[in-house]
């Protein structure tokens, strides 16, 4: 493949604006091939750490050759791939137009996203052979938090930031030379929503063991949602400029997740482990999304009211905020999915792990460790304060962020 | 009050070897079931949970397909099995067939296999005991390149912290100002910082990881072996209560051929004087016996027991003989041989008995660690002949015990194979009393077993006729 400004960077060159704008417009991209494969390799880790999970609740044992781990590890190949010729372009290649937006590491040049991006991908190869050793040492998989494969959750966590780091320097120059780069800047807008969506899934996949609906009356669940999720939603809310933004992220993970639940179990599967307590005849699916996307839906307005707020005003307001409209939209929605009327093919309360005992509380549809009283109230404060931090550590990151031009 | 003086000698544990047997991890056993004969090895994981590798050789009517399915033996697991795994047929042997299951946590298992063939379907099992007993240690092969890997993902974040703070937010084309490089290089600096603290909690947390399995390694009980005069007693902490992986219900011991444990003593680091015993037990931790006499000097002792749970533990320790013990009159199960030492070059494969019969080993040419054999050994009376009225010895046709020179590995098995009779009883639904080995007894006899690693081992086989026990004792070098 040949290596020039045009086959990295499909340009819109305008002959007709002024210099400024000129220099502007030709290092703006439409949508870069790299940002594709970017946002493909994220697309392929979240349905494979998704169909990991189901296989694992489903059929339990697994082999390295499991497609969905072929899904998770496509993401690091393809990261590593393309950031890697990025890299080896920008440096040694001839164009200038590339180099005018690359940042140096180590000696080497390419865009600061294909670097984050590349690291993610090094970082998940090498978590696989780790994972193997750990495997033969310690046990096969009986956690998903173990440290190869928090290696492997860093790296694509680091794959995905890097993308959103490619796209929003195209899209940020995009935005500061507009006209012509309008269109542009609304692609890349969207693609960066929709990798929002999937860092958000992807927080919400590492809290699925604090967030399992029969938790749903305990603050710990509360105080994990709080910690991982505004972080996420303000830092995609500042970077994008967008007015829906963190509604959209918090959508495409529910969308996601209801399209497993619709999905999976169209798919024939038997446990190949026991004891099998339950009579699993087809991949189980997650449970229901959490209703991030009301809480979401409320930060949007609420930020979009308080722009001349400093951070720390909005952090504060905006935890309190996330944790009350979260628990008054998922508390009484987590008691009718212990009902018989959630058990159905769209809310998915029926599916269970193949070892799921029949007097566990999952079977029996039967809260975990109810909470009430003091302890909840004081479990909810905890988690309106983390929300807080979280909040304003996004809002500081996505402000960065906004301004990234390479 | 010399009879009497006490000789207290503490047994010592041996180092994370036993289980079943002693550093004798994978099982072989031969099963019938209605037309078919099956050889099974079964060779253990050393890591739990962890993958299972089975063989079978079929010897008996022809087999179409077999399928696999590990389950506990006892509890409510045992009665949710997970569907059956096809066994692979071998191309070149289709009487051969290999497959994998996966044991999920320490304790009882059974491998209940599915067969099909030309004589209908049918169900045995094989029982394995599952636990953990070694951490792998990383190889440099792996470990070197792991190490510049996470080097290199250290220092090139560190180096991407820094391009970012330095020039992620310059226009295109214009280059960095100097207050900038110098923030960047302070935030390369905080992001190394930041790296090799999260690599020091990393390493942390792995080692608090492998604290924690090492927690679940199998550690055989700890014994003490003390002699007061010739009588033995044998106190065991831990054997059927304490923190171990067993419930305390399925902890108890239950007989194995009629006897609630086997203690082999045999003096090191000669070899050249085995016994076969059978203590009394005094529950919940003492075996005691009268020791019959015996030449003095350091025995090593592994005492076979079974739980209820058909769980087998080998219970080891050493023990001192004075030279001024009175020995008790041997018990009429209790069996014993004198053989010449080890140094003193390998016996051969005709081993004369003390009463003049012999038994002889038809012994494979070579002998190869980790290979299954069936060993063959013949009672022959003194006059050549085969040797008739054959007995069974508790409740077998024999029984034979492979141990290693240094005392590391010990197995005692029988005609059946490796697994402890109770505990394929359990596994194959025959609960209640022994059961006798059908038709008359011959003069042959076949143990399945292959030797877990190199070296030099001495056999020890037991076969009765009429009142007699003979032990015939032979050497093997296994390569």
């Amino acid at each position: 493949m040949s290596t020039n400004a045009e086959s990295l960077h499909s340009l819109n060159v305008s002959t007709t604006a002024s210099s400024r704008s000129q220099t502007a417009v030709r290092d703006v991209a439409t949508v870069p091939w790299y940002v594709w494969c970017g946002v493909v390799a994220v697309t392929s880790a979240s349905i494979g750490g998704a169909w990991d999970v189901s296989w694992h609740r489903s059929i339990g044992r697994d082999s390295f050759w499991t497609p969905a781990h072929m899904a998770i590890y496509a993401c690091g190949v393809l990261a590593a791939i393309a950031c890697s010729y990025l890299i080896f372009a920008t440096t040694f290649g001839s164009s200038e137009s590339l180099k005018r937006v690359s940042v140096k590491v180590l000696g080497f040049r390419a865009p600061l996203g294909a670097f984050v991006a590349a690291w993610g991908g090094i970082a998940m190869l090498t978590s696989a052979p780790f994972d193997n050793w750990w495997h033969n040492a310690y046990g096969l998989d009986v956690k998903i938090v173990s440290p190869p494969h928090t290696l492997l959750i860093l790296g694509i966590r680091a794959v995905g930031v890097g993308v959103l780091f490619l796209i929003l320097a195209a899209m940020n120059r995009a935005n500061e030379a507009g006209g012509l780069a309008e269109n542009s800047f609304r692609s890349l807008q969207r693609l960066f929503l929709y990798m929002g969506g999937l860092i958000v899934s992807g927080q919400m996949f590492f809290l699925m063991e604090y967030t399992w609906d029969v938790s749903l009356h305990n603050s710990t669940a509360y105080v994990a949602l709080a910690v991982a999720i505004p972080v996420v939603l303000a830092m995609i809310s500042r970077a994008s400029q967008h007015r829906w933004a963190a509604t959209i992220a918090a959508s495409v993970y529910t969308i996601f997740l209801i399209s497993e639940i619709l999905i999976l179990p169209l798919f024939p599967a038997q446990p190949k482990l026991g004891p099998v307590y339950f009579q699993v005849t087809h991949l189980v699916p997650a449970k229901f999304p959490i209703l991030i996307i009301v809480p979401a839906l409320v930060l949007d307005l609420i930020w979009k009211r308080t722009r001349s707020w400093k951070s720390w005003q909005v952090a504060l307001l905006s935890g309190a905020v996330f944790v009350a409209v979260l628990v008054a939209v998922q508390w009484p929605f987590a008691s009718f999915l212990m009902t018989p009327a959630a058990a159905n093919r769209f809310f998915g309360t029926m599916y269970f792990d193949y070892n799921s005992p029949a007097d566990g509380v999952d079977r029996l549809r039967l809260f975990w460790n109810a909470q009430q009283g003091a302890a909840l109230f004081r479990g909810l404060a905890i988690a309106a304060i983390c929300g807080s931090i979280s909040t304003w550590i996004g809002l500081g990151f996505g402000g960065w962020m906004r301004k990234v031009q390479r | 009050m010399k009879a009497f003086r006490a000789a207290l000698i503490w047994g010592l544990l041996f180092p994370l070897t036993a289980l079943a047997h002693v550093g004798s991890k994978d099982v072989f056993q031969q099963v019938t079931a209605g037309q078919y004969k099956l050889f099974v090895t079964v060779r253990m994981p050393n890591v739990i949970p962890g993958v299972a590798n089975v063989e079978v050789r079929s010897t008996g009517a022809p087999v179409s397909s077999l399928s696999i399915t590990p389950l506990p033996i006892t509890g409510e697991a045992s009665k949710h099995p997970p569907t059956p795994d096809a066994m692979k047929a071998s191309a070149v042997d289709p009487a051969f067939f290999t497959g994998g299951v996966w044991m999920m946590s320490s304790g009882s298992w059974q491998i209940r296999l599915q067969i099909a063939g030309t004589s209908g379907e049918e169900v045995v099992s094989v029982p394995v005991p599952a636990v953990a007993i070694a951490t792998l240690q990383m190889q440099r092969n792996l470990g070197l390149p792991l190490a510049f890997l996470g080097l290199f993902l250290v220092i090139s974040m560190a180096g991407v912290i820094g391009a970012a703070v330095r020039e992620a937010r310059l226009p295109a084309g214009e280059t960095p100002t100097p207050r900038l490089r110098h923030r960047g290089l302070v935030a390369t600096i905080a992001g190394l910082a930041i790296m090799v603290l999260a690599v020091w909690g990393g390493a942390k947390w792995w080692n608090v990881e492998a604290a924690s399995y090492a927690e679940g390694i199998y550690r055989p009980p700890a014994v003490s072996a003390m002699l007061s005069g010739n009588l033995l007693d044998l106190r065991v902490k831990e054997l059927v209560a304490g923190d171990r992986w067993e419930a305390k219900s399925s902890a108890a011991l239950i007989l194995d051929h009629g006897k609630i444990i086997h203690l082999y003593a045999i003096r090191m680091p000669e070899m050249d004087a085995a016994y076969h015993l059978h203590p009394d037990y005094d529950a919940p931790s003492d075996f005691r016996m009268a020791l019959p006499a015996m030449p003095p000097g350091e025995y090593f002792l592994y005492g076979d027991v079974v739980h209820a749970n058909g769980f087998p533990e080998t219970l080891t320790a050493k023990l001192e003989v004075p030279a001024d013990m009175l020995g008790a009159p041997a018990g009429p199960d209790d069996a014993y041989a004198h053989p010449t030492s080890v140094d003193q070059g390998p016996l051969g494969n005709s081993y004369k008995l003390p009463d003049g019969y012999s038994m002889v080993w038809d012994k494979p040419e070579t002998l190869t660690a980790n290979t299954a054999y069936s060993f063959r050994f013949h009672l022959l009376a003194p006059d050549g002949s085969a040797a008739t009225d054959m007995q069974p010895y508790l409740g077998m046709a024999g029984h034979a015990a492979f141990v290693k020179t240094d005392g590391t590995v010990f197995a005692h098995t029988h005609p059946d194979g490796s697994a402890a009779m109770p505990a394929l009883m359990l596994a194959n639904g025959m609960a209640g009393g022994m059961e006798m080995p059908s038709g008359p007894l011959t003069n042959v006899v076949e143990f399945p077993y292959g030797f877990p690693k190199p070296g030099a081992y001495r056999i020890f086989v037991q076969m009765k006729h009429g009142s007699t026990v003979e032990t015939g004792v032979f050497d093997a070098a296994v390569q």
